[in-house]
Order: structure tokens, then C-alpha cells, then sequence
């Protein structure tokens, strides 16, 4: 274990701007974001939690996926994916962390590769910081993470204060540590980490209750629950767009006379457009059903094929929905029904 | 594309009644006007959902002219007293925005004036040639076959 | 407030108890501080939780055109009033399956703004006299509660419901600032800082709707958007599409939106929204001497018009 001194900070994040695309939190229109960062100073370490979620770094909202053009004879058809990229998601907090780990369950399954998806998760060094402060609405404890989990990250720094305890966990992390200007971190550095991370975890406040959750919801498809649950809600897309572990897409081309492009993006199953058909019919037709979908899906569909909860304690659903539809309050709406 | 040989590239959406029956008077009557505009016919000024504008500034057009018939003239009473206001509340709007002033330009031509349309023609290209070409709000992959390529 | 409250809650006890209503639409206490969120009330026994707060910020009338069929009673401030009128000129709800109870509002409180006001994060909020009192780990702030109303409050001139079947509590006295100072500054600019402001603002946009989920009068079976025959716009991020979205969100309101701000108060990336509603309504005023929600009698704007409506554009 290492310690960088705060003020080793800007040093350390120049030297891997020149090798390598930063993302981290920075700051946009006044509050938390997430984005490429090109000079260390647009970074923003003491966060809580930023609105846009690390995972656009591999499942970006928007991505050509081929281009292809007619050329009268024949069709040219190109991949629009860069390879090779070498990319560090620096100051990534541990749940957003293992939202990316669920989404490997999805992407980099051994039934499905998604090349767009591998490509760029591969060729990523994840820099975890543990959250001195979580927010009142986290509740990752409750799904199996932690403020300090280092699960999945290559590389983890701890805020002490006046520097980051900085702890290297994979290969990958190694790398980081070429030029790195710190110096070992003293037992006292270590033990001060560790109350540093034993009172965010005792700091948690929100709990949902996760066991039994899935079998709960197996009985409860049709129960009237439902009918009542979605009135309030607007049907927009932001818990969705805004959580880190939501995943669902659409694939559309975009294409002007011979020309076009194949494109991924984001969709959400709140949207009415999700599941419309063809024909006109709607198998989801009302708030009822999307509303659902998404409380299912997490809970108890993303359970029976990955055995692993689709939500991270993030709060970000909670913070951000227009009319304060709190995911905790359904949670616990669902177990009292 | 070399800057001077760029030419504009127009939409017009002309009510069939009058302006499109001035534009195919100006054409027999072999009236020289400038070949940047293509035609839209459409039924009434007022069927001319601001949606079409939009979209056509959208897919690259450099200008957009909407063209009815004069005031009291509509063949459905009151087609162009609608689309007026469709029209001053769009434009205004679009101003607010940004868009350039005389992107989007509108006139009155009836069946008779073929002559009008052609020198309506002449100003619209001209204001739109000074404008150089639609840069704001156009769609990055466009027209393929477009004058820009 | 509390008053108030209790009035509210005394009311819709009433209307439920004589079958008046098969439903209330109000707000009750929401899961955070510095929040109230929407209520359906349908037992009598849950009365007690409705609340009126300076928190209850959202337009309660986007409801009712999804709650069709039921007879709703309606807590309504002086916007859900306007969107009310407004969505009867269009005849999209039955005046007689609303009972509105209407309610003076003093405007409701930004949260956002007070956010930003303190280190930290806000573990409590609540009103004292006209103060706004938030906590949190190591701080305590008090924040005069009509400085931080919402931008669109401070410029409404109709805090009073224009219509209602019952009234809560004392008229207020209009006290709106000029509703148009931000627009007419802002057409001061020159057109290419007026674009570059629009087109950073929307460069934030995700696509999510909630602008157009939030709003009352965004009710159309299907939106441009989400029509794939035509197809008016891709689905994606690409600059011009997000634009083309902004731009006819927007527009599609003239003649049509009240300014309540709620698109902009819904709104994750806090895009600058209202601005342009607000330069349509102005000009709407300025063209055809409309201003929505107001008056029952008038059709709409742009399904009408004046032999000598402005022609000066047209050649």
C-alpha cells in the first residue's frame, strides 16, 4: 500500500493523461457528472454520488456500431468501432464499480460476447475511491456492496484527509503505477483507512430487504399491488437512463439516401414505444405493466439468469425521479403485500 | 467543394392552388428563376405542419420557402389565415434560436403571378446564397447525392 | 400552512365520504427532505397524510389526462389551475369529473438552488414562519423561504386558481415580477450567442422526456418522437437530433403552455427549458392576445385566427 499526497494528485493524473483517455467526475451545469477529463484540475474527487453513471463508458448511450454505403454494385460496410483504446475510469465509486460487474453478466456472458462492449471494458483500468460520506439515499450494503468494496477494481484509493491510500488489486492497476510519486503508506495511514471505512459502512442509513425479495415478487405478477404503484409515476425515462446498471437498447439504422449507419441505444422499458409491436398491439401497455417490468427485472428476471440483484444501492433513482417514486418505498410496499 | 461553386439548395412548399399554379405560370411563360429551389406541393399553406420545416433545415437544406395564396384567396376560406400564424409564431421563434434570419422565408404568390414567383425566387436564393450553407442544426451524416458532397 | 392543510384534509374527507369523487389527487410527505410527492387518495382512513408544503412543486393536472374514466378531485395551485382550463379548451377532460379544490400558492421552493446553498448534503428540511430551515451532518441553514421560490413562481401573475369548486384558505395578492425581463434580455444577444447558449444547453440532454412527461398539456397518443411512420428523428445523440427534439418540444407548446416550469423542475441535466416556452407565450400574447389557461371561451391560438394577424414576414 501506497499514500498520494493531495498535493501529487494533479501530477499524478497528468502523467496518465498522456498515455491513457481519462473519465472521472467532473463537474457540469453545477452539479456532479461524469465525463473524459482532459486536465487534471477538471476533476472532482469529493463527489457523492455523479448524476451521469460511469457506465456510458462501455455502453455508451449512443454508438455507431457500422457504417455502410451503396456504391450501386455493392455495399460497403465498415465497423465504426475503434479498438485499442487505453482507458482509465479514475475516482469511480465502488457501487458504480459493481454495476459494471453486472453488466459483464450481460455483455460478456458465456452465451453472449458483445464485441462493442468487450472491446471497450477490456482495454479499461478501473480506479476505485471508497466514499467517505455516503448519501442518506445509498444503500449498497443492502445488495451486496460496500462504500469500500474493492470488487472489481484494479486500483483504490482511500481519501485520508491530506492523501489517498492507494492500494494496487490487479495487473491491470500496475500499470498505473509507473511514475507514481508517493511513498509507502505508514501503519498509521492503513489503521486510519480502516476506521475511515468501517464508519461510512456503519453510515449507511437506507436498507432495503433484498432476501426473499425475488421469491416475493414470483407470486406477485398480477396482484393489484401494481394498479396503484404506477399512478404517480411520469413515465420517463430517468431512473432508467440514470441507472448504472440499466441496459436495455434499441438498434436502429440512420440512413440518408445510400448511406447510413447501424446504431445502438439506449431505450427504456418505461417508455410505451419499448414493446409496441408491429401490428399496433402493446403487451405493456399502460404504466402498470412498464412500471413492473422494471421492478421485476431487477429483482427477480436479472436473479434467475445471473443470480445477482440488478441494483447497486446507488440512490441515484431516488434522488433524481421528478415526483420522488422511491425505490425503497416499493421495496418495502412489496414485502408488506 | 470549392466556396464559389457552392450553390444553395431550397425547399419550397407551395399551396397547389395558387403559388404552385404561379410557379408553373412562370414556367410557361418561360420566365428565367434560379434552379435551387425543389418544389413541395402541398394542399393548403395551412396543411404545412412547422414539423416539415424543421425537419428539412434538420436534413440539410440551406433555405426553406413557404408560399400560399393571397390573404381572402384561400380554396378553403381561411387554409392561409391558419398557416400565417403558424408561420410569424415559427419564425419568430426560430430567431430567438439563432437560426439564421432568412433561412425559413414565406411569400404570397396566386395562380396569376407567375412573374412574382420568379422574382420571389430570385430575392429568397439570393438572401439564402449570402447566408453560405446551413451549418446550425443540421444532421451530421446527410444527404449522400447533396450538393455538398 | 398547517391550516391550510387541515382545511384541505377536512375537504377531501367530504368529497370522498359523499362519493363526490372516486379519487384525490394531492401530495403527501416525500421520501427526502426539501420534497412532497403526488398522492392518490382513495381511503378516507389516509386523509391525514396529505400535506401542503412549500415542496409540492409538481403540476398535478399531468394526471388527469392519464386517469381517464374516474371522477378526480384535484389539489390544485394556481398553475394546475391554468393547465386545467387550458386542457378543457382543448377538450381533452370532462369539466364535470373534476372537482378542483383549489389552493393559493406562494410559490414553491427550489430545491436545487438551496442544494447548492450548503456543504453537503440536506438530512432535513422544513418550514418555520417564512423560513427555510435545512440540516445536515454539520450544518444548520436558515434561508428565506420567497427567495428561493422556483424562477417561474417569482414570475407567476396567477398564484391564485382562476377556477375551482372549492377554495382553500385566503386569496392571495398577485405580486409577479415582469414575466418577460429573461426573454427580452436574452434577445438582445446576437443570434450566434443565442444559438451556441441553446445548443450547449441541450448538448446535456439524455432523451428522457421527463420535460414531456411532466407536462400537462404534452399529451398527444403519439409523439413525434416516438413515430416510426413517418419517422421524424433518430433515436440517438447525434447534435441536430437532440436539437430538432428541444426545438419542437418547445414549439408544439405556442399557444398552449402555462408556464409552470415543470418540464424544467423535471428536467435530470437541468437544461435551460423555460426560456423558450416563455418567448413563445410572450410572443403568443404580443401576435394573437393569448395567454393559455386563462379563459375558457377562446379556442386556441393557432386553430384560429384574425384577418389582420402580422403578415409584415410574408413577401
Amino acid at each position: 500500500m501506497k499514500k498520494l499526497p493531495k498535493e501529487k494528485v494533479k501530477p499524478f493524473v497528468e502523467k496518465l493523461l498522456q498515455d491513457y483517455e481519462v473519465l472521472g467526475p467532473m463537474e457540469t451545469a453545477g452539479f456532479a457528472s461524469f465525463g473524459r477529463i482532459m486536465s487534471p484540475g477538471e476533476l472532482k474527487l469529493n463527489y457523492q454520488n455523479s448524476k451521469k453513471t460511469p457506465k456510458e463508458a462501455f455502453f455508451p448511450q449512443w454508438e455507431v456500431m457500422f457504417r455502410y454505403r451503396s456504391t450501386g454494385q455493392s455495399v460497403e460496410v465498415k465497423s465504426a468501432e475503434d479498438t485499442g483504446r487505453r482507458r482509465i475510469l479514475f475516482g469511480i465509486r465502488p457501487c458504480d464499480i459493481r454495476a459494471a460487474l453486472l453488466l459483464d453478466l450481460v455483455f460478456d456472458s458465456l452465451d453472449f460476447k458483445d464485441p462493442y462492449y468487450i472491446n471497450k471494458r477490456k482495454g479499461t483500468i478501473v480506479v476505485g475511491l471508497g466514499c467517505n460520506h455516503p448519501a442518506s439515499t445509498c444503500f449498497c450494503t443492502s445488495v451486496n456492496g460496500g462504500p469500500f468494496s474493492r470488487e472489481g477494481a484494479d486500483f483504490f484509493m482511500t481519501d485520508l484527509g491530506d492523501g489517498y491510500l492507494v492500494e494496487v488489486l490487479s495487473q491491470k492497476g500496475r500499470k498505473l503505477l509507473r511514475g507514481f510519486d508517493g511513498k509507502e503508506a505508514s501503519e498509521e495511514d492503513k489503521e486510519r483507512a480502516k476506521a475511515i471505512a468501517d464508519s461510512a459502512t456503519r453510515g449507511i442509513s437506507s436498507v432495503i430487504e433484498a432476501d426473499g425479495l425475488m421469491e416475493k415478487l414470483e407470486k406477485l405478477t398480477e396482484a393489484p399491488f401494481w394498479d396503484f404503484l404506477h399512478e404517480k409515476c411520469l413515465g420517463c425515462g430517468i431512473c432508467t437512463y440514470l441507472c448504472p446498471t440499466c441496459h436495455c437498447f434499441d438498434m436502429a439504422d440512420e440512413a440518408f439516401d445510400l448511406k447510413g449507419q447501424r446504431v445502438r441505444c439506449w431505450d427504456s422499458c418505461l417508455f410505451p414505444l419499448f414493446t409496441l409491436e408491429t401490428s399496433g398491439h402493446n403487451p405493456r401497455p399502460t404504466g402498470r405493466e412498464r412500471i413492473r417490468q422494471r421492478i421485476m427485472h431487477k429483482f427477480n428476471y436479472f436473479f434467475y439468469t445471473h443470480k445477482a440483484i440488478a441494483c447497486v444501492g446507488c440512490g441515484r433513482c431516488i434522488i433524481h425521479c421528478p415526483v420522488n417514486l422511491d425505490i425503497r418505498r416499493v421495496i418495502d410496499d412489496i414485502h408488506r403485500e | 467543394m470549392e466556396k464559389d461553386l457552392w450553390e444553395p439548395k431550397i425547399l419550397a412548399f407551395l399551396c397547389t392552388w395558387c403559388s404552385y399554379a404561379g410557379a408553373d405560370l412562370a414556367g410557361t411563360s418561360r420566365i428565367q428563376y434560379p434552379p435551387n429551389v425543389r418544389v413541395i406541393r402541398v394542399p393548403c399553406s395551412g396543411r404545412i405542419n412547422p414539423l416539415f420545416i424543421l425537419k428539412a433545415l434538420q436534413q440539410g437544406v440551406d433555405g426553406v420557402l413557404v408560399s400560399g395564396c393571397h390573404p381572402g384567396d384561400c380554396h378553403y376560406q381561411i387554409g392561409n389565415y391558419i398557416g400565417r400564424r403558424k408561420s410569424s409564431s415559427l419564425k419568430r421563434f426560430l430567431d430567438y434560436l439563432g437560426i439564421d434570419e432568412g433561412r425559413v422565408q414565406f411569400s404570397w404568390v396566386s395562380a396569376a403571378e407567375g412573374a412574382k414567383f420568379a422574382q420571389v425566387v430570385k430575392e429568397v436564393s439570393d438572401k439564402i446564397r449570402n447566408l453560405g450553407p446551413s451549418k446550425k442544426f443540421v444532421n451530421r451524416i446527410g444527404p449522400i447525392k447533396g450538393v455538398r458532397e | 400552512m398547517e391550516e391550510i392543510q387541515n382545511k384541505i384534509r377536512r375537504e377531501v374527507v367530504q368529497l370522498l365520504s359523499e362519493g363526490q369523487v372516486d379519487v384525490v389527487i394531492g401530495f403527501e410527505q416525500g421520501s427526502l427532505p426539501l420534497r412532497a410527492t403526488p398522492f392518490f387518495l382513495r381511503d378516507i382512513a389516509d386523509a391525514n397524510r396529505l400535506v401542503w408544503s412549500p415542496f409540492c412543486e409538481n403540476n398535478l393536472a399531468t394526471y388527469l389526462t392519464k386517469i381517464q374514466g374516474k371522477r378526480v378531485g384535484l389539489i390544485a395551485k394556481g398553475c394546475d389551475v391554468r393547465s386545467v382550463v387550458a386542457l378543457l379548451v382543448e377538450k381533452q377532460i370532462h369539466r364535470d369529473h373534476i372537482v378542483i379544490i383549489g389552493v393559493p400558492c406562494q410559490g414553491m421552493v427550489d430545491r436545487r438552488r438551496i442544494e447548492r446553498e450548503v456543504d453537503g448534503e440536506i438530512l432535513k428540511a422544513h418550514q418555520e414562519g417564512e423560513e427555510i430551515i435545512v440540516e445536515g451532518r454539520d450544518f444548520r441553514k436558515s434561508l428565506p423561504r420567497k427567495e428561493y421560490i422556483y424562477p417561474s413562481c417569482k414570475r407567476c401573475e396567477h398564484r391564485n386558481p382562476l377556477i375551482y369548486d372549492t377554495l382553500i384558505g385566503e386569496k392571495l395578492v398577485e405580486e409577479a415580477e415582469r414575466a418577460y425581463h429573461e426573454v427580452e434580455a436574452f434577445e438582445k444577444l446576437s443570434p450566434d450567442k443565442r444559438w451556441s447558449h441553446f445548443s450547449e444547453e441541450t448538448s446535456r440532454c439524455i432523451r428522457c422526456y421527463a420535460c414531456r412527461q411532466a407536462c400537462p398539456m404534452c399529451y398527444c397518443a403519439e409523439c413525434f418522437v416516438d413515430s416510426s411512420f413517418p419517422k421524424w428523428i433518430e433515436k440517438g445523440l447525434d447534435p441536430s437530433d437532440v436539437q430538432f427534439w428541444n426545438i419542437v418540444r418547445a414549439y408544439h407548446q405556442t399557444g398552449r403552455c402555462v408556464g409552470c416550469g415543470a418540464c424544467e423542475r423535471a428536467c435530470p441535466m437541468e437544461i435551460d427549458l423555460v426560456y423558450l416556452t416563455q418567448k413563445i407565450n410572450r410572443d403568443v400574447k404580443e401576435l394573437f392576445g393569448f395567454e393559455a389557461g386563462l379563459d375558457l371561451d377562446p379556442p386556441p391560438p393557432l386553430s384560429t385566427y384574425r384577418v389582420d394577424d402580422e403578415q409584415e414576414f410574408i413577401k
